[in-house]
């Protein structure tokens, strides 16, 4: 009995503590010219454990930016990142990323794609295929295992990408504008998958996109970022209930008035463009 | 479900355009008429010869088809043609892949190492400015006039080609497939053998198929240069003596090294590279 007090006070203190904080970040790109480029200035942030959250930003505001530097593989020029208490140096690969384009390895299968971060150390042959079989069937690519990505549709493919992401079980997955190029339904039905996905394991996601639409409906928290340098303008909570409806996330209570605050401060940085 | 049409090819709307990328049957009778203007092509190339030989051009300046094809019979069967091609195929048989390879590797090993490219590169590059056949002397000098200074000349032009394309293949390749692997601990043996090698093995095949030529144009370089045995010395010694339909016969059984070694290097290929979508005419429509 003890035990079992000790470990749910340990998952409770899990539920409250950040896995990933970023500390007053700066990242300066140096240009060609010599001249420095301001990508971030002074980003903080928590994120935690389980916790849904979208950053949202116009292009070019160093959202990827901040994926990159949370994944160790580019450096910040000032402030730290702490993941899971640890100050990140050099390659996190306590992280799953799945990047814009779909980037599968386009000489494995399906199969072997999902299955390619399954260390054998940890995973046994039978535990392996059980788990890319699992994460192939919750992606509705069963059927397609032995297919190269190039015979894929784009939609089938950024499944793929997801859920060899996931597959290996990583505590944070960073998702960079994974659905920006997809036609709009495609898009939601995979923002509904990638949901009812998460809902099952719910990983720690950072989730980056230009969709403000997006950025609410998949969201515990928005983080806004504006144009170039980046820096977070605010952060929104988003109060409504799970498991959503995508196809019908406008009629949601708490859509609303999320988006309309988010909307607000873009709008108030569009005004300031045009004057 | 509704994926799957997602990308489907777009069907041409007029059927008064007579589309390249026809139905079946048209595609057949287009091969057949591929094929019968081919042969007729060759065909008539030989008849000419033939009949050239002799009548307007002098037969020992360039033979005839039916002289080159007796040659080659009793070449092979009382001649002693057949060590000739083995000689020069043991030449080739060992420079070719180990020049392959050790281009391969080195190419592999400077996109990896930036110190290792910074150092070396110009020196390289210098290197890579001699041309290469006129070394072959200088290796009959090292490595005598029987086989090793043949297979050295085999290893340097393959070694080079190799080299380079390998080379370039890796700073082209695809950062993003790196971090994704390296992001999920794959390192060391699975990262070289199971991601950047596959994602370099178009210019992999591209390096080897277009060293073959080289290859053999090392192993008869070499032989003209020194030799007592092989195709390249069997070609000068009958040149020399205007056995002319004998030089034929060799310059025939290089070819068909050359293009036994391509299509056995074409099948590997495919078969490496059976994940590519494969592009076969690029298309620029009025």
């Amino acid at each position: 009995m003890a035990d079992l007090a000790q470990a749910s006070l340990e998952s409770a203190q899990n539920q409250n503590d950040f896995v990933i904080k970023v500390e007053d970040v700066f990242k300066v790109f140096q240009t060609p010219s010599q001249a420095n480029l301001s990508a971030l200035e002074k980003i903080t942030l928590d994120v935690r454990h389980g916790e849904f959250v979208t950053v949202v930003g116009p292009s070019g505001c160093g959202k990827s930016t901040l994926l990159k530097l949370i994944a160790g593989l580019s450096a910040s020029s000032a402030g730290r990142i702490l993941f899971q208490g640890d100050e990140i140096r050099g390659l996190n690969t306590r992280v799953g990323y799945v990047p814009q384009e779909s980037k599968l390895f386009p000489w494995l299968t399906v199969e072997e794609n999902v299955g390619f971060g399954l260390d054998p150390k940890r995973y046994s042959r039978p535990d392996r295929e059980r788990q890319v079989n699992y994460f192939i069937n919750l992606a509705g690519l069963a059927g397609f295992e032995k297919y190269y990505p190039a015979q894929l549709s784009g939609g089938m493919s950024k499944r793929a990408s997801i859920i060899r992401a996931l597959a290996y079980e990583p505590p944070v997955i960073l998702m960079d504008e994974p659905f920006g190029p997809l036609d709009a339904q495609t898009r939601m039905v995979l923002q509904d998958e990638l949901l009812k996905i998460w809902e099952q394991k719910r990983q720690t996601i950072v989730f980056v996109t230009h969709d403000l639409v997006e950025a609410v409906a998949l969201a515990d928290r928005v983080v806004v970022m504006t144009h170039r340098p980046g820096k977070i303008k605010d952060i929104i909570q988003v109060r409504m209930s799970r498991p959503r409806n995508i196809f019908e996330i406008h009629r949601q209570e708490g859509f609303d008035d999320a988006y309309s605050r988010l909307w607000n401060i873009f709008r108030h940085e569009l005004n300031i463009g045009t004057h | 479900m509704a994926d799957k049409v997602d990308q489907e090819q777009p069907v041409p709307a007029s059927s008064l355009d007579a589309s390249p990328v026809a139905s079946g049957s048209v595609r057949y009778i287009r091969g057949i008429g591929v094929t019968v203007v081919r042969i007729a092509i060759i065909g008539g190339f030989f008849l000419l010869w033939e009949i050239a030989s002799g009548r307007w051009i002098e037969p020992f300046l360039i033979s005839s088809p039916s002289r080159i094809f007796s040659s080659l019979i009793t070449g092979f069967r009382d001649g002693d043609l057949l060590q000739h091609t083995w000689v020069t195929f043991e030449e080739i048989a060992i420079g070719f892949p180990v020049g392959a390879i050790s281009g391969i590797a080195l190419g592999y090993a400077f996109g990896r190492s930036r110190l290792l490219a910074e150092i070396f590169e110009p020196i390289i590059i210098a290197l890579n400015g001699i041309p290469r056949t006129a070394v072959a002397p200088l290796f009959i000098v090292w490595l005598g006039i029987g086989l090793w200074s043949k297979v050295g000349v085999v290893f340097l032009l393959t070694f080079f080609l190799n080299f380079f394309i390998t080379y370039t293949g890796m700073r082209q390749m695809d950062q993003e497939y790196i971090d994704l692997a390296r992001l999920m601990r794959v390192k060391g043996w699975k990262l070289t053998f199971k991601v950047i090698f596959p994602a370099i093995s178009p210019y992999l095949f591209t390096g080897i198929r277009t060293s073959i030529p080289f290859a053999v144009i090392g192993a008869i370089v070499g032989e003209f240069v020194a030799s007592t045995e092989g195709v390249g010395f069997f070609i000068r010694m009958s040149a020399g003596i205007f056995k002319t339909a004998d030089v034929f016969v060799g310059i025939i059984i290089l070819m068909i090294m050359v293009v036994v070694m391509d299509k056995i290097a074409e099948m590997i290929e495919k078969r490496a590279l059976r994940w590519q979508t494969q592009t076969e005419h690029i298309q620029i429509q009025a």
